[in-house]
């Protein structure tokens, strides 16, 4: 997308922290090497003759000038003690993310989608361990917990309800309050295709003819068959013929009037043709062709769309859609008893979690209309203002109408949307809800995922509130503003109060939040900003409604930034791109809307419910492993070099190295780099069914307890006891002569012997570390000890022309002739493992992590033996019947909620439009969406 | 080190019977689902105990052995460069180490306490010499004194690299302050007989330092820092410097001498003449005269014995702790 804000480039939380790290590591190589050089400064003096200290020496160690001494020596320690940095560790993080996210994130069975074939998509490497840290979840609603799947459900015609479903929120309320709702078994005409589950035969084939008013429902069912920017697809029959509309609902409306009888089978650019059966008497269907005069297209500031149409017989009708506010303010007077019943009606849907649409049409005369045609021609010729004109023009004709009844469309749950939240909440993750819906649909939704229930208390801060209507209407712009402001201020305030009140109770009821659009607007304001986040975070859940996508963003980064919490973003559509842009870790769900939301994301996966394996499992063992990574890099470098550090006393401070070139050089590269990129890929606590059978796992994550300074102050114990024992145990005990020859050891001789040492513990303390051993780990671990002495046997064994290696010629040969460096290779290990292997004892008696109690809660029992048993099962599978196999075995979860909304057509491209995010697409450019869509297929064919 | 505490999911998954055409699509399930065979350590309080008391087992006894091998080594150390200092010259050390006309001879007597049985290791011991300080430890060129004057790129020698534009052999700071005190070792006014032969390393002797290189025109330089060498002998001979050139990794260091090749009865007084040629005084470093038996192990060095038993008590030690809070305060 051309028109996308600055894609940020994302750094997993972590990896900050580790930077952090880093610098306080180049510090402490600072420390050391100023401790050094002043020291070698001090040191350096004309009575050490042995050293030709003579009247020409190099400036580097001429006692005449210390200062520049000190500085030189500065230099060369820096380089000496650059181990410390671990520059690899980098490399290795980078390269142990990379498998996690293409090899175990994408490839994941347990995150496949099989109906769209969708599996998860990690089109990052960053931030794979900012998942195991996610403390706010920030969701878009349609499409996200809810599938975008609308489906008519009910409606109500002049002031009859019809269709007997039952939506799952009434079931579940009904089951809250105690009532047992009696199946109602379908009727063998119920019809369910897609974008229709209607039962009711009061209409269905021409039933209707029957009802108390046929006229309206004649209406009713026209105004579904022509009011609306649907473009046909396909074969021109009832069977075959598909829609192509810009947002679901419109597709469901005249899917519904086709099961009706009223079949709109053909569009050109002004007529619209439908088949209409049982008009005239039961049973005859004729061909009858409206002629399309104005279309007065939808935005969300109208809500509603308007159609004038011409009938065959020269009647003039605008028929129009639209919310049920504004349709009744522009209803004409009489017939109070209707708009009361429709009204009712309306509500009734609405508690249902149904998406509610107003029917409503009017008669013109041909003056009238001519008279108009005129304004609104030049209207849309204008060249300024065309929207705004266009919207004024729309507004002189659309009056005086007459309603005729409402739509009611369902909006269902994702499947395993409300087990899954209830997962993540467990989990410590709080869940706020952004969606463009208006406040009720969106509390609606927020029941039905169990985000909210009657246990909680709810602060709601609404602009739809009388008080503010009646200064609206007053239409002062700067009044309004200041007006609302106050108003959410004093709200604000009074919450916050509240809330604190509540947090003082120990059992008070848990608080929840739902602010719509308008109010939040002037809560971001800075002034305010800070209590609407004081008084959010307290809350357990946050429903923002009516929220435009800069909106989102804004809560995003509020959150972000203003708690300094990790945050999660998940949409599927283009007004959730800033949103997940915004967000430490964006997620788009490769869904109905297309792709944007998943260009933009940062993880894509097909289903809400799959954020619970994404998170707990991959989120939580990626955050453990790049923990258990840095640390331990932390660690040997560390180790490594503080050994260089004490003997660095013990040269008069000269820069000596205690290690040979190459041993120094190769130690991160090859001796100890294997085992830490195996335990960065394969190292688990507990197994993936237990992270998700114990959610408050995660928990460890959110306060980041493998990764606190106190974590990494632990290991500089360990590594500054460690690199003692290896020092000291090793010269103190090499002072003597050797063997019964009486020879003595040289100084390449104990460095190797503390180098062997160092390789050796450095690698079993890896082992230590592990809470999984496979095979690679053993065979990393000891292919990085064999490594070092296949090494240097052939290093100390060959003499080459070249200068250096004689320091180390034949010294292994030499140490391994000794006794002393078998007991040595036996006692500097294991004493210097022994601090670390007490600590870990009693850190695990007495202050066990959350994971080490699971761990041994199982630790008798097998896991994971089901998914290995059913693979053998398979004998003489193709791979990929075998994986479709392995699929259909994975455990489904049922859903349990199913909630609704009502969303505007075209609202969220409205907004995008605004927000500048995506190119604006008018509602009715059907064709131009139809065919990038099947562009789209078909590429996706490919 | 604790690996397979815990539970054989691994083996239960190995031993199953695999029935697919190939090990590879399964390895690679395995790997993408991160369901590889493993086991799983808990480190639970029955296996740090019982770690504890299995390293405390084996320890304690190695401790023993290696202690009692160096508890027999008999050693006697003498420190002689303050005493075979002239009254006269006590107060400036440095002129008379430095004046080549006053001799150093210098007799010392050491009392035996113990039997010491052949071979007797005789060492020097210096303090305070910084034989690893960075200008001292690379002023020397291996391929010269393997090759001798055939090499001619002795710049990493300097400042001891040329001498009337020939280059020094054996060049570099090292060489040229070879330690030059001698000894010679009476009992019952009878010399005893010092080996010195294979006192270095063998591997020193045959491939660092050339069997065709003599050291012409060593310490013929303005400044002579040490001892001079026999220009008949060639390097691969000269075990003095050879055992020099293994630079220590300490400052304080003994560097092996010779051997005495009969035994050394309780009682006897050995005396030692030694002339006291090196110079130590002018940055105040020790010189010790170290005489030692040795052990299967080596010399005489208590440390690794100690550290055994220590590390080894202390396991013990600690595993009594956990068991007693484990039994005090089971989980």
């Amino acid at each position: 997308m051309m028109n996308a804000m600055n894609v940020p480039s994302k750094r997993s939380t972590l990896e900050r922290k580790l930077d952090k790290l880093i610098l306080a590591l180049f510090g402490g190589l600072f420390l050391m090497c100023l401790i050094g050089a002043i020291a070698s400064g001090v040191f350096i003096n004309r009575k050490y003759y042995y050293l030709g200290l003579g009247a020409s020496v190099e400036n580097q160690f001429n006692p005449s000038n210390r200062f520049l001494v000190a500085t030189l020596t500065m230099f060369t320690l820096i380089t000496l003690y650059s181990t410390i940095i671990p520059i690899s560790l980098y490399v290795s993080i980078e390269m142990i993310k990379f498998i996690q996210s293409t090899q175990f994130i994408n490839k994941d069975l347990h995150m496949y989608h099989v109906e769209s074939n969708t599996p998860a998509l990690a089109r990052t490497s960053n931030l794979n361990e900012e998942l195991g840290q996610v403390e706010y979840i920030f969701s878009d609603k349609t499409g996200t917990l809810t599938r975008n799947l609308m489906e008519f459900f009910k409606c109500s015609i002049g002031g009859e309800v019809y269709g007997t479903g039952i939506t799952e929120i009434e079931k579940g309320g009904a089951e809250r309050r105690g009532i047992k709702l009696e199946e109602v078994h379908k009727s063998s005409n119920a019809v369910h295709e897609k974008g229709f589950n209607f039962d009711d035969a009061r209409l269905m084939l021409g039933a209707w003819r029957n009802e108390p008013d046929p006229d309206a429902c004649k209406e009713f069912f026209r105004c579904l068959a022509i009011c609306h920017t649907v473009l046909p697809e396909g074969d021109e029959s009832p069977e075959k013929v598909t829609y192509q509309a810009a947002s679901p609902d419109e597709a469901a409306l005249v899917t519904a009037a086709k099961n009706f009888g009223f079949f709109f089978y053909r569009r050109t650019p002004t007529t619209i043709y439908v088949r209409e059966s049982h008009v005239e008497k039961m049973g005859k269907v004729q061909d009858v062709s409206y002629e399309i005069l104005n279309v007065l297209e939808f935005n969300s500031t109208r809500k509603r769309q308007s159609v004038v149409c011409r009938y065959p017989d020269g009647r003039l009708v605008l028929y129009c859609k639209g919310a049920d506010s504004v349709i009744f303010e522009r209803l004409g007077d009489g017939n109070g008893d209707l708009k009361k019943t429709t009204r009712e009606h309306l509500e009734q849907f609405g508690s249902a979690g149904l998406r509610t649409l107003c029917l409503a049409y009017r008669d013109l005369s041909t003056d009238m209309y001519e008279h108009w045609n005129e304004k609104f021609i030049q209207a849309k010729s204008s060249l300024r203002d065309r929207e705004k004109k266009l919207d004024e023009v729309a507004e002189l004709i659309e009056k005086d109408l007459v309603l005729i009844g409402c739509t009611a469309i369902e909006d269902k749950l994702q499947e395993g949307v409300p087990s899954c939240i209830e997962t993540l909440s467990r989990a410590g993750i709080k869940i706020w809800v952004l969606t463009g819906d208006k406040m009720e649909t969106a509390i609606n939704i927020a029941y039905a995922c169990s985000l909210i229930n009657n246990d909680m208390k709810q602060f709601i801060i609404s602009s739809e509130t009388d008080a503010i209507r009646e200064v609206e209407d007053r239409g002062d712009q700067v009044e309004i503003a200041r007006f609302i402001k106050d108003s959410v201020t004093a709200d604000l305030k009074k919450f916050l109060e509240e809330a604190q009140q509540y947090l003082h109770t120990l059992s008070g009821p848990k608080l929840a939040l739902v602010i719509d659009g308008k109010c939040l607007m002037y809560a971001l304001d800075p002034n305010l900003r800070g209590m609407l986040l004081n008084l959010s975070l307290n809350c357990t859940s946050v429903v923002c409604c009516r929220v435009s996508p800069l909106q989102k963003a804004q809560v995003t980064s509020l959150v972000k930034k203003g708690a300094r919490k990790i945050t999660l973003s998940i949409g599927d559509g283009a007004n959730d791109v800033s949103m997940i842009q915004a967000a430490h870790v964006g997620i788009g769900i490769s869904g109905l809307e297309g792709m944007q939301a998943v260009m933009a994301s940062d993880f894509a996966i097909a289903q809400f419910r799959f954020l619970t394996d994404l998170l707990l499992v991959h989120g939580r063992w990626s955050y453990l492993r790049i923990c258990k990574v840095v640390t331990y890099f932390f660690y040997k470098n560390l180790t490594f070099t503080l050994t260089q550090f004490w003997f660095t006393f013990q040269t008069g401070f000269s820069g000596q190295r205690f290690y040979d070139d190459w041993f120094q050089s190769l130690y991160n590269v090859i001796f100890t780099a294997l085992p830490v990129i195996i335990v960065g890929l394969f190292d688990k606590d507990v197994s993936e069914s237990l992270s998700k059978k114990y959610p408050e796992l995660y928990k460890e994550g959110i306060r980041d307890s493998f990764f606190k300074w106190r974590v990494v102050g632990i290991w500089a114990f360990f590594s500054f006891y460690q690199s003692l024992v290896f020092y000291y145990f090793v010269t103190s005990s090499s002072s003597s002569g050797q063997n019964s020859s009486g020879k003595m050891f040289g100084l390449w001789d104990v460095s190797t012997m503390a180098f062997t040492c160092v390789v050796v513990t450095v690698n079993l303390r890896l082992l230590m570390l592990c809470n999984s051993i496979t095979r690679w780990h053993y065979i990393s671990v000891a292919g990085s000890i064999l490594a070092w002495f296949i090494f240097i046997f052939l290093y100390s064994g060959v003499m080459t022309p070249y200068d250096r290696q004689e320091n180390v010629f034949f010294v292994i040969y030499v140490l391994m002739s000794t006794f002393y460096f078998y007991l040595t290779l036996l006692l500097v290990p294991i004493a210097a493992l022994l601090g670390d292997f007490i600590f870990q004892g009693v850190q695990r008696w007495f202050f066990p992590y959350d994971y080490q109690i699971i761990q041994e809660i199982y630790r008798h029992e097998p896991d994971q033996s089901s998914r290995s048993e059913l693979l053998d099962i398979r004998n003489d599978l193709t791979p990929d019947e075998a994986r479709s196999y392995a699929i259909s075995q994975l455990p489904r979860e049922k859903s349990k909620h199913t909630g609704f909304a009502f969303d505007s057509p075209g609202y969220e491209s409205f907004f995008a439009s605004q927000q500048g995010v995506y190119a604006p697409q008018k509602a009715w450019d059907v064709a131009r969406r139809a065919s990038m869509r099947s562009g789209a297929r078909t590429a996706q064919k490919k | 080190m604790d690996a397979d505490g815990g539970s054989a999911s691994a083996v239960g998954i190995e031993g199953r019977p695999v029935s697919l055409h190939s090990g590879q699509p399964r390895a690679l399930y395995q790997f993408t689902q991160q369901n590889l065979p493993a086991c799983k350590p808990v480190l639970t309080p029955g296996w740090v105990i019982a770690t504890f008391l299995l390293i405390g087992a084996i320890f304690i006894p190695v401790g023993f052995v290696s202690l009692h091998a160096s508890q027999n080594v008999v050693e006697i150390v003498v420190r002689y460069d303050a005493e075979c200092i002239p009254e006269e010259y006590q107060s400036n050390k440095v002129a008379y180490i430095r004046d080549s006309s006053i001799p150093k001879n210098c007799t010392r007597y050491l009392k035996v306490h113990k039997h010491m049985k052949a071979p007797i290791y005789v060492y020097y011991q210096l303090d305070n010499f910084y034989q690893n300080h960075r200008r001292y430890v690379k002023s020397r060129s291996d391929q010269q004194l393997l090759h001798g004057l055939k090499y001619n790129e002795t710049s990493s020698c300097k400042p001891e690299q040329l001498n009337n534009g020939l280059p020094i052999v054996p060049c570099g700071l090292i060489a040229w302050s070879l330690f030059n005190d001698t000894f010679n070792f009476v009992r019952r006014s009878e010399e005893m007989k010092i080996n010195r032969k294979n006192i270095a390393w063998k591997s020193d002797r045959d491939h660092k330092f050339g069997k065709e290189v003599y050291p012409f025109n060593f310490q013929n330089g303005t400044l002579i820092g040490g001892g001079k060498l026999d220009p008949r002998i060639p390097l691969s001979d000269q075990e003095d410097l050879i055992v020099w050139m293994r630079t220590a990794a300490l400052p304080s260091f003994r560097k092996l001498y010779g051997r005495i090749e009969e035994d050394i009865e309780a009682d006897d007084v050995i005396v030692v003449h030694l002339s006291n040629n090196y110079n130590t005084y002018s940055f105040g470093g020790k010189k010790k005269l170290v005489l030692s038996t040795s052990s299967w192990l080596g010399g005489k060095n208590n440390f690794l014995g100690i550290a055994y038993i220590f590390v080894g008590s202390s396991c013990i030690l600690t595993s009594f702790v956990f068991m007693l809070l484990h039994v005090k305060n089971p989980r």
